[in-house]
């Protein structure tokens, strides 16, 4: 059974990508008042961003090769020869933004204007590339559901 | 221009945040490229991915820590928002190499 694995993979993804959104728009309202708020939020992101990288890649590692080899069984092998290729490889990136948007929000953003300026950069990559990431592991899925529903003639 | 009060690893960990974007990439093109590569990746963890996963780590660590240590402790002297600047050219040049790449590898 590796359904839950990867369910809590995407949820934690997602949750990321939501976190993110709220921290852009956090950072883009920065006063004394939210400080604390954004901060605590960009370490729930980051430790999502480390939950969903570590489930997704003990399932990598342990289970993908089942999935692989249907996939490249099936009609659409682009799945994993582009989508699964690219995606394992930009979500490195992802999980350093995400580490790095605490350090990036422990300054004082009310204050600091370029300090905000940088927050801002950092959380809009991170929702960029997490729901690029998102797509592209919508696409492997459906690489397998496509691969199984063909008909053997 | 200075920096208006940000902690150094605010600048040195950015730092080290674009060139490993970009440093991911070129791993990605070395390990598909080179057989010997990959198989030294592979050797390493017995699993290519999580080797390139460790490298990049590692690096990132590195040069983070080494950053802030530079000027004698004071850190890197680059500006924030020249930080920025570089932080959106390394990551989405990287990204682009690695979506670029794959889309004319064999």
């Amino acid at each position: 059974m590796n359904q839950p694995i990867l369910m809590a993979h995407v949820v934690f993804g997602v949750g990321c990508l939501l976190v993110a959104v709220w921290i852009f728009v956090d950072v883009l309202h920065a006063s004394a008042t939210n400080q604390a708020r954004i901060r605590r939020m960009s370490w729930a992101l980051a430790a999502a961003m480390w939950s969903a990288f570590l489930i997704g890649g003990y399932w990598y590692v342990v289970f993908y090769k089942a999935d692989k080899s249907i996939i490249l069984k099936g009609p659409w092998p682009f799945a994993h020869d582009y989508f699964m290729e690219t995606k394992e490889h930009f979500v490195i990136t992802l999980l350093l933004l995400a580490t790095y948007l605490p350090i990036a929000a422990s300054n004082n953003l009310a204050a600091n204007r370029e300090a905000r300026r940088l927050a801002l950069c950092v959380a809009a990559l991170v929702a960029v590339l997490a729901l690029l990431a998102e797509g592209h592991g919508a696409i492997i899925a459906m690489g397998v559901k496509v691969a199984l529903l063909v008909k053997p003639n | 221009m200075e920096n208006p009060a940000v902690s150094k690893h605010t600048i040195s960990f950015g730092l080290a945040l674009a060139l490993c974007a970009v440093l991911n990439a070129l791993l990605v093109i070395a390990k598909e490229k080179s057989k010997g590569v990959a198989e030294w990746m592979q050797k390493m963890t017995g699993n290519h991915w999580v080797t390139h996963v460790a490298i990049v780590l590692v690096v990132y660590l590195v040069l983070g820590f080494g950053l802030a240590g530079m000027n004698r402790g004071q850190g890197s002297k680059t500006t924030v928002h020249r930080l920025t600047g570089i932080v959106y050219l390394g990551v989405i040049a990287g990204v682009l190499i690695v979506l670029g790449f794959y889309l004319v590898a064999d």
